[in-house]
């Protein structure tokens, strides 16, 4: 039987999050699984009145392609790909793994040297979002694969994504509206600081905000949504963070992260599982050891960490911050090839100084900023 | 497991047909119940070096599309897609259908403007094609519902597939691909002096002049499986009368047990035991609709039996088939129609064919082997 919430996925995605428009031309990437997402979202791209493609891809490619490539295909950016790109008005991509640990066994340095090939498309995609060319979204079909990487049944984790997007609620549009007046107003918030320090066991934690823009995620670029984000002052971190949550990367998780910086660069990188990646990444390229985005997770209806970024930054009572690339439209300068968010959960015993005055503690915001 | 007939399947179009090289920009098209295949031919352009990307269907999408779109939705073609067919050095169409008659039901004239809206795209790559700037080759991924057109299980079906396109085992289908060719070659070499060409079977007494024509080969470059030879035969010169042995398909549709007689090289009487009216509407598809544009002997003999597929029906070593409508530009004809549809002729129980007043095929195969040229 078909779930009615693939629908309601679909018409938030498609009225809400990216609001189609007759004409538009909509670029609609998938993997096979989510397919049957891709033909909801098909559907209503169509009833809007506009040009829907799809790019749905096999299961497996991925894979050959990392193991495989020479390195003048590694190197290659296909022109195809640069045009599907500048020609889209509207970009929603959907993921739906079939097996999140495919890619295991590659060689990361392969995989980086992949993403440096593709960056300038990423960039571009960035920018057109920024100057308003573009309007994008990322959401996600519950598979099996990735419901196994929640410790949930497929049933159970279906439950969780559609909960996660409001699924449930009777008018999800005004659900996403309301909620998303909660996020500007913290944003409005943080927009007037210039510092903050994180305390809580193992992390003293401090980074400047002065001049850089607090962007709210309402539901529009990815979806599930609900956080806060900007672009630190690249030289201004300083300090420790242990990070509570596995640090994934391309579904390769690295234990217990410790990263100490100073003048707003990582001089000291541990993890008690997965040192080797950790190194290859942060020796990417120059951006790789500076933060590129710094936020809040603010969802209430994540609870649980999933191993999925899409989810877990949002996990509301969690900050997450990424090393690398940063959001031109935050204010951020940083430039890399390498965009790789590590989540702290903050519902313990916990501490946010903005400007030396607490402001949170313990997973949520004070001065009557909560949800 | 992995089933390595595709692997071998996907070696032989990248190896033999394509030639792909490093560097080359391929696409591989088809619907995504043909992944099995789409994934090893994926494989084996990357390991050749090219610059290989699937463009996987879903299906259902193009059902949606005519259903449900609009007027400017049926005549929009991406501009991407323009540049694609600019872009690529090879491209690969796998034909691999969910259910084979999907379209059955959707509103034809929404169907002839979609495809119209895309002819200009499909004309600017087959033009390349004719430069020699990019090439193709086509060929299809076993499902249920081809197995259920041919009345088979999928295995079965699988097992028909491999063997026609001859990957069923480990020997070296590209060698294989490489002798036929030879044989092919020799075969046109030899039919091109022939003037007139009288197929004699049951209900069956036609004369075709395939005189001054170009005998054209079907080697495994373009389709896989292929074999066979074929031209364009002079438009006014077919006389006499055919009963077609096996139902002809038109458009997902079956007309059964087609007799045509022509004069002057027109239909000029057109009868099925199931659907004449839908043949005759057919041929009335246009004037030219009535001529034929195409005659051909199907040669590969690991095609042995019927399935409802002209990719591998026309091929059937045996068999001849002739098309209505429009001809090959490169084999000489002349005929030009929107209709080009094949209808095949079983001769491998009586079936005799006369090269200007010689036999020189009976019951299902010709008599004497060409003789190969070595050059």
């Amino acid at each position: 039987m078909s779930d009615e919430r693939l629908g309601r996925l679909a018409d938030v995605l498609v009225d809400y999050s990216t609001s189609v428009r007759e004409g538009d031309r909509v670029l609609i990437e998938a993997p096979e699984l989510a397919t049957p997402l891709v033909l909801e979202l098909y559907r209503r791209a169509l009833a809007a009145g506009a040009f829907p493609t799809t790019r749905v891809s096999p299961a497996g490619l991925s894979e050959i392609f990392y193991r495989e490539a020479s390195d003048e295909q590694l190197d290659w950016l296909s022109p195809i790909r640069v045009a599907e790109m500048e020609d889209a008005d509207v970009r929603i991509a959907i993921e739906g793994p079939t097996n999140t640990r495919g890619l295991t066994s590659v060689d990361p340095a392969r995989v980086a040297r992949y993403s440096r090939t593709t960056e300038p498309v990423a960039n571009r995609s960035l920018e057109r979002a920024a100057a308003g060319e573009l309007r994008w979204a990322l959401s996600a079909f519950p598979t099996d694969a990735s419901a196994q990487d929640a410790a949930m049944s497929l049933r159970e984790y279906e439950d969780f994504v559609y909960r996660a997007c409001f699924l449930d609620d009777g008018d999800p549009i005004e659900r996403w509206q309301r909620f998303g007046e909660h996020v500007e107003a913290v944003a409005a918030f943080l927009d007037q600081k210039s510092e903050l320090r994180v305390v809580a066991e193992d992390t003293d934690l401090t980074l400047g905000v002065a001049g850089r823009t607090w962007i709210p995620c309402r539901g529009h670029e990815n979806f599930p949504d609900g956080e806060v984000f900007t672009g630190p002052v690249e030289t201004s971190v300083e300090g420790t963070i242990r990070f509570t949550f596995p640090a994934v990367f391309n579904r390769r998780a690295v234990d217990d992260v410790m990263l100490r910086f100073a003048g707003g660069e990582v001089v000291e990188a541990t993890a008690s599982r997965g040192q080797e990646l950790l190194e290859q990444m942060l020796g990417m390229d120059e951006g790789a050891r500076r933060l590129g985005e710094f936020a809040f997770g603010l969802n209430p209806a994540i609870s649980t960490f999933t191993r999925n970024i899409l989810f877990d930054e949002k996990i509301g009572g969690t900050i997450h911050m990424a090393l690398g690339t940063g959001y031109p439209e935050s204010g951020s300068l940083n430039r890399s090839a390498l965009h790789w968010d590590m989540i702290c959960d903050l519902r313990g015993s916990s501490e946010v100084y903005a400007d030396g005055e607490l402001v949170y503690r313990d997973g949520a915001f004070l001065n009557g900023l909560t949800s | 497991m992995n089933d390595p007939r595709y692997d071998r399947l996907a070696q032989l179009i990248t190896g033999y047909s394509l030639e792909l090289q490093a560097g080359q920009i391929v696409r591989i098209d088809g619907s995504l119940a043909g992944s099995p295949l789409l994934v090893a031919l994926y494989g084996e352009a990357v390991r050749r070096g090219a610059h290989a990307y699937v463009n996987a269907q879903v299906s259902e999408l193009a059902e949606y599309l005519i259903a449900e779109g609009s007027e400017a939705q049926l005549d929009y073609v991406s501009p991407v897609e323009y540049q694609e067919m600019e872009t690529v050095d090879a491209l690969i169409r796998i034909w691999s259908d969910a259910n084979t008659r999907s379209m059955t039901g959707v509103d034809p004239d929404r169907q002839r403007r979609r495809l119209a809206a895309r002819r200009e795209l499909t004309a600017l790559f087959f033009d390349r094609v004719a430069k020699s700037e990019v090439r193709w080759c086509g060929a299809l991924s076993p499902t249920n519902a081809h197995a259920q057109d041919a009345e088979m299980s999928l295995a079965e079906y699988e097992d028909f597939v491999f063997s026609a396109c001859h990957v069923a085992d480990e020997g070296d289908a590209a060698a294989h691909w490489r002798e036929v060719s030879d044989e092919l070659h020799a075969r046109a070499r030899d039919l091109s002096s022939c003037s007139s060409l009288r197929i004699v079977g049951p209900d069956t007494d036609l004369t075709v002049s395939p005189e001054g024509r170009t005998w054209l080969v079907a080697d495994g470059k373009q389709n896989m499986p292929d074999g066979e030879v074929f031209t364009s035969p002079v438009e006014h010169a077919t006389e006499g009368e055919i009963r077609f042995s096996f139902p002809a398909l038109f458009q997902g549709r079956e007309i059964e047990d087609v007799r045509l007689r022509f004069e002057g090289g027109r239909v000029v009487e057109a009868e099925a035991a199931r659907g004449g009216e839908y043949l005759n509407s057919i041929l009335d598809v246009d004037d030219e609709a009535r001529y034929l544009g195409e005659v051909a002997f199907g040669l590969n003999y690991e095609i042995d039996r019927f399935t409802r597929n002209i990719l591998f029906d026309e091929k059937i070593g045996g068999t001849m088939h002739v098309a209505l409508g429009a001809g090959f530009g490169k084999a000489g004809g002349e005929n030009k129609s929107a209709l080009h549809w094949d209808l095949i002729c079983d001769l491998r129980e009586e079936g005799e064919v006369y090269a200007d007043g010689e036999l020189v095929w009976k019951a299902g195969s010709f008599l004497q082997t060409p003789e190969l040229e070595h050059v």
